[in-house]
């Protein structure tokens, strides 16, 4: 029986989660920056390598700077949260440490993987520095423009969930 | 009636639609989307997949707000409300699509105008870092060049000095002026790079206006003549004496203001009028106005004379660097005050501005207070009725008035030296109770000479109080020569009171 797996994507607003979850589900990008109120949930069903295949539903929540204000309702059954930040925008991930911290109070025990996105935009090596310097540990470092590990990212957490 | 309204306004915005735990319809109203019994809302869109884990146990409600649901090609957002009845599951729909979609515009313009300003200040940041790093490798590199340009100047003298003909003799003076250019181009490149990065602070202390009035006259009728032009003051005798402001600054543009009328203008005169505008409380507005008969400035090029590296014609490129009307421009934005400039091709410019000087109210004891120091200075019990001073300055002018300023107390037997090299000799072989030295002299800098007497191993000579003099308006090289041993700095200008009140405090 195919598993179903709620996952949920935060993050500040304009980080990229809705350009993420379209270019993982769809293989598509737009440049146009649409703000996303409430929540979109979209679903795409992923083949692991163990032969199981699983439900991957995502939950595009609305961003905000603010994760302690987000309802509870969107949070209950949740499986697993991708954590994205804008690498062009340290406003975004400064705080990201007590941003985690909130996660894991509000969603406990689940799988939480951290992305950096928008690296089509910057020099790695750049990057790499900054986050460096803030202490800053990334999973994955994608681009939704160009599509750069935004499957493996996506992959990885289906695979967690798989577990 | 009520009824009849009451389902107009909420027409087709609620839907109820009762479920079983599996997510099978077993009843709707159909308002919003049509459900068909036993159609699974799990195949209706993915929100419902999760019905398992967000459904209610027990009688409570849950609700969730602004989901986008997508039904026959079309969005509707939705508040959506889950209840647990019995047996079924409740659920109510509300279509909420227009309120949403108006606060999805004021979403995006609040979004889109706060990435805006994050990026803005991100770019700020990153080209205030620029500027630093550039302003930082100016100082660095003007200050590395200095040396060497020294040692050039000081080679340049030493060969005019040699057996020349009359062409290598037009050579080495070519030299010379180049390395003088230099030399000013490279001050005024630091000079606006300090300015450009804010590191330059306004200091405000009293100082005699007219005292510095007077020696900017003196010097600049000096060269005038020189130029072949008349120099013409006015200084406004209801002025006050003593005043609070920048002195450096005030001078810095006066001087660039006044060297370059002189350069630009080829006949006629130049005329420096400073005139009180009004005096009010303790503070005085002073217009001071320099004009002169050259050869003005094209109304098209006017806005743009105050930029850095700016020249009004091509061939100005070999008088000067085009820095020193931007400096004049950042000084005076540092002091509260704005340029001026009106000219007409072939008569002349006119350039002016207004300064706030704080003063002294006349019952403030500071004016008088300062000169009766001075005069306590002069009358300081000496063991000597005269001392031995060397005065070690290269520019023939600056010699001259640090001469005057020194002589006119009659208490010392001056020696004058204008070659770094000859300083030691000097020092070695008469017994000096004091030096006054210009920092910037050639072949070896007054600093470094401060140095060499330091590690002297004699007493006698190790400890000659030295007073440095310098052109630089930077605190660090400041401390850098006091560092080398300096028992004190003067920055130029100074007036006579400041140098005597250092020397008489050093002299034993």
């Amino acid at each position: 029986m195919q598993k179903s797996k709620k996952v949920l994507l935060l993050g500040h607003f304009g980080v990229g989660k809705t350009s993420l979850i379209r270019r993982f589900v769809s293989d598509s990008f737009s440049d146009a920056y649409k703000v996303t109120i409430g929540v979109h949930i979209t679903k795409k069903v992923v083949e692991l390598p163990s032969g199981t295949s699983l439900s991957m539903i995502l939950w595009d929540l609305e961003g905000t700077d603010e994760l302690h204000l987000i309802r509870n309702a969107y949070l209950m059954g949740t499986h697993g949260v991708i954590f994205v930040f804008d690498v062009t925008r340290p406003a975004t991930f400064q705080n990201i440490q007590r941003d985690l911290d909130i996660i894991q109070e509000k969603v406990k025990k689940v799988p939480v993987l951290v992305v950096g996105n928008k690296m089509d935009l910057v020099d790695p090596a750049d990057v790499k520095r900054l986050l460096e310097e803030n202490d800053i540990q990334s999973d994955y470092m994608t681009s939704a423009k160009t599509g750069d590990a935004v499957n493996e990212a996506f992959l990885e957490m289906a695979t967690q969930l798989d577990i | 009636m009520l009824e009849k309204y009451k389902n107009q306004f909420i027409g087709n915005s609620i839907q109820f639609v009762v479920l079983d735990d599996n997510g099978l319809v077993r009843e709707s109203d159909n308002t919003c989307i049509p459900f068909k019994t036993g159609d699974s809302l799990k195949d209706f869109h993915p929100f419902f997949e999760s019905l398992e884990a967000i459904a209610p146990d027990s009688k409570n409600e849950v609700t969730f707000n602004c989901v986008h649901l997508a039904t026959n090609g079309k969005e509707l957002i939705t508040d959506l409300v889950l209840r647990r009845e019995d047996d079924a599951l409740l659920l109510v729909i509300y279509d909420l699509s227009q309120h949403y979609n108006e606060y999805q515009s004021v979403a995006q313009a609040r979004n889109e105008s706060i990435i805006q300003e994050q990026l803005i200040a991100l770019k700020n940041i990153e080209l205030e870092e620029r500027e630093r790093f550039k302003n930082q490798f100016i100082r660095n590199f003007s200050h590395e060049i200095r040396n060497p340009l020294t040692s050039i100047m000081s080679i340049t003298q030493v060969l005019d000095q040699t057996d020349l003909d009359a062409e290598q003799k037009q050579m080495v003076q070519y030299l010379t002026q180049s390395n003088s250019q230099l030399r000013l181009l490279l001050e005024d490149i630091l000079s606006i790079s300090i300015i450009s990065s804010g590191k330059l602070q306004v200091v405000e202390k009293e100082f005699n206006l007219i005292k510095l009035l007077d020696l900017l006259i003196f010097t600049y009728t000096t060269k005038a003549k020189e130029a072949g032009l008349k120099f013409i003051a006015r200084v406004d005798d209801k002025l006050p004496q003593i005043v609070e402001s920048d002195r450096l600054r005030v001078y810095q543009v006066l001087t660039n203001i006044l060297d370059n009328a002189i350069k630009y203008t080829k006949k006629g005169q130049i005329e420096f009028t400073v005139q009180l505008n009004q005096k009010r409380a303790n503070k005085a507005n002073v217009r001071f106005e320099i004009s002169d008969t050259g050869r003005g400035i094209p109304a098209e090029k006017l806005e743009r004379i105050f930029t850095s590296f700016t020249q009004i014609y091509e061939s100005d490129k070999e008088i000067g660097s085009g820095l020193g009307l931007s400096i004049v421009k950042g000084l005076l934005t540092l002091m509260g005050s704005e340029i001026h400039v009106t000219s007409e091709v072939d008569r002349g410019s006119r350039f002016f501005f207004d300064l706030n000087l704080k003063y002294p109210l006349p019952s403030s004891i500071g004016a008088v207070v300062k000169d009766e120091a001075l005069d306590a200075v002069l009358r300081k019990n000496l063991k000597k009725d005269k001392y031995k001073l060397l005065l070690v300055e290269d520019d023939l002018m600056i010699q001259t008035v640090l001469f005057k300023f020194l002589s006119g107390t009659d208490r010392f037997y001056i020696e004058l030296v204008s070659d770094g090299a000859k300083v030691m000799e000097e020092v070695v072989n008469t017994n000096y109770d004091l030096i006054v030295m210009d920092v910037n002299i050639p072949n070896i800098r007054g600093d470094q000479i401060t140095r060499l007497i330091r590690d002297f191993p004699f007493k006698g000579i190790k400890d000659i109080p030295i007073i440095g003099v310098t052109g630089t308006v930077y605190e660090e090289d400041i401390a850098a020569y006091k560092a080398a041993g300096m028992n004190a700095v003067l920055p130029k200008p100074f007036a006579q009171e400041e140098l005597l009140k250092s020397v008489f405090k050093y002299l034993r």
